[in-house]
């Protein structure tokens, strides 16, 4: 951590600002990504982040900009074309939700790859640095993207604090919700768009083949930590941040990297931690609880034994 | 409260509920098939039937969880929209993801929450509520504990929890007994009498005809269409019981039993 902190001290400005969007960036998407994987939606938000290639290659070759808003806007307007063939295809064949999601991810995503990879062998202006959201490549970043990325992402956290109520009492039971007269299928396309959003301004950091991982570890580590969906908010928000900040400042020490890897690598290191540790779902807490070979407390064996089945099973 | 005893004597000469040519498909299946009925008093009601019978369906299409096909579900004469806050609905246990990080208190809170206006989070009102309902049930000593950490029993009585803290006048209960042991369910069906004594109107959902003898004032027996509906003495007989159930073999010994114990039933 120490290290860390002393590293981001020595960074130039620009670089600094691009950590603090990318960072909160990756807050948002801890704590967006709580409700996707709650509502289990993590599949969805993946097939949109494959998509996004396709907009974003489309707005360059039809505006000619490489301004990363309009790169973004074709993005998002991809990735929700991508989520509307996926409830389309799911309407109205036969395919199961799953085969449908791999059908639109895979098919957007070569598609992306294709309008990409031919618009470089034509050496059209800007196409170059498409290559970014591949993968993330956050050195590329202005300080006027990141700010745009830090903006989003702060509103999209103000979306989930001011509507928490209603996004829990749906990510928890929709048909209950529905009957009591709240309109449970918007607020979960809401909750889906917000999603879409997220992984666009996840693309930067993490590029479109990983930045599902921004939506899904950060939940998953701050499952293992609480039963609450509060502090869980919380810790996925500060997994999100920490390890999109880690991302950037170890990818710009070492040439030539990309940052979604990193930023991947950083938060599965706090997700095997958390899976080993954590108090109650750890590994070590629960084998040590089990055996009770350590001096562990009744009370605290009690919890343990009593942690059903099934979770041991989703570890 | 002032509402509802306005409602109750404006709309006096309405029943309670009731439903006119109800028909539900999904696809071209049909689930349910012209069901007409209703209810006009406050009881202890039971929608009895096979399984696939579309019993569920028809709490869901009452409630506009699924598109009705045709006909009109009718609460007090009104429209469902104008009578919500007056009605709570207990989905089937298994709808639900156990693993979800709250406490019981949270999910029984919800139910005090739901009647707010957006954004509204609610506060002392709303937690006593809860707690009030938590004890009504007799889960108070459960409020801080996750909820995937308590028995089948325990889960329904955390749902029927949430359903009170609405406090609703038309309780409506998807299979509230399933996976719940004998003494959690006479606990549960104890609740249930209780609310219909304060002149609630409660419907549940059931597949055990023997306790549906034993508890409900009035039963609807369905199987797609509906079969007969009434108070349970008149309804439970072996007729229509054979005609709800006809082919359905692995059952016959359970009609005959809960004949024999409706009979005793007075």
């Amino acid at each position: 951590m120490i290290h860390l902190a002393v590293a981001i001290a020595f960074l130039p400005y620009n670089t600094l600002v691009v950590a603090a969007g990318v960072a909160a960036v990756g807050c948002a998407a801890g704590v967006i990504g709580t409700f996707g994987v709650l509502r289990k939606r993590a599949l969805v938000g993946d097939a949109a982040a494959h998509a996004t290639l396709v907009g974003v290659a489309c707005a360059l070759l039809l505006t000619g900009q490489r301004d990363l808003a309009v790169l973004l806007v074709g993005g998002l307007l991809s990735a929700m074309v991508a989520i509307v063939l996926l409830v389309l295809i799911r309407k109205f064949t036969r395919t199961r939700d799953d085969a449908a999601t791999a059908i639109v991810l895979s098919v957007s995503f070569g598609l992306g790859i294709t309008l990409i990879s031919g618009m470089v062998s034509r050496g059209i202006p800007g196409s170059g640095g498409l290559e970014r959201f591949l993968l993330g490549h956050t050195a590329s970043l202005t300080a006027t993207d990141a700010l745009l990325l830090g903006t989003v992402s702060v509103v999209g956290v103000l979306c989930i604090v001011v509507g928490l109520k209603e996004a829990t009492m749906v990510a928890f039971d929709p048909d209950f919700a529905a009957a009591a007269g709240w309109p449970a299928a918007t607020l979960d396309l809401v909750l889906i768009a917000l999603i879409a959003v997220m992984v666009v301004v996840g693309l930067p950091a993490a590029g479109a083949v990983l930045v599902t991982a921004l939506v899904v570890i950060p939940p998953a580590v701050a499952r293992q930590w609480t039963e609450r969906l509060v502090p869980m908010l919380v810790i996925a928000g500060a997994v999100g941040l920490l390890s999109a900040l880690g991302g950037v400042v170890l990818s710009s020490l070492a040439v030539q990297v990309p940052t979604g890897p990193v930023v991947v690598l950083v938060a599965t290191a706090f997700l095997i931690l958390s899976i080993l540790v954590a108090p109650c779902r750890g590994i070590l807490w629960r084998t040590r609880s089990v055996s009770g070979l350590s001096s562990v407390s009744l009370t605290k064996t009690e919890v343990g034994a009593a942690t059903p089945r099934v979770m041991e099973r989703k570890l | 409260m002032a509402g509802n005893n306005s409602a109750r004597e404006v709309h006096v000469a309405h029943p309670m509920l009731e439903w006119h040519d109800l028909t539900v498909a999904y696809g071209r299946r049909p689930v349910l098939w012209n069901v007409d009925f209703e209810i006009q008093d406050p009881c202890l009601f039971g929608i009895i039937g096979p399984n696939g019978a579309g019993k569920s369906t028809l709490l869901k299409a009452s409630l506009d969880l699924v598109r009705r096909a045709g006909g009109t579900v009718r609460f007090w004469g009104q429209q469902l929209a104008e009578v919500r806050s007056k009605i709570a609905y207990v989905p089937q246990r298994e709808t639900v993801d156990w693993d979800f990080p709250v406490s019981v208190m949270d999910v029984v809170r919800m139910g005090a929450t739901s009647r707010l206006g957006w954004f509204q989070r609610g506060g002392k009102r709303e937690r006593e509520l809860a707690r009030a309902s938590l004890d009504h049930v007799g889960l108070a000593d459960f409020a801080n504990r996750q909820i995937g950490k308590l028995s089948g029993g325990q889960q329904q009585r955390v749902f029927l929890a949430r359903a009170l803290a609405r406090e609703a006048e038309i309780y409506l209960l998807d299979e509230p007994m399933a996976g719940v042991d004998a003494g959690s369910q006479e606990q549960i069906f104890n609740i249930l009498a209780e609310l219909r004594d304060q002149g609630k109107l409660v419907i549940a959902v059931h597949h055990d005809i023997r306790t549906a003898a034993e508890w409900f004032d009035a039963v609807a027996l369905v199987d797609m269409r509906l079969v007969a509906a009434g108070p349970t003495a008149e309804v439970l007989t072996p007729e229509n019981l054979t005609m709800t159930y006809s082919g359905r073999l692995s059952i016959l010994d359970e009609i005959g039993e809960a004949v024999e114990r409706g009979g005793r039933t007075p």
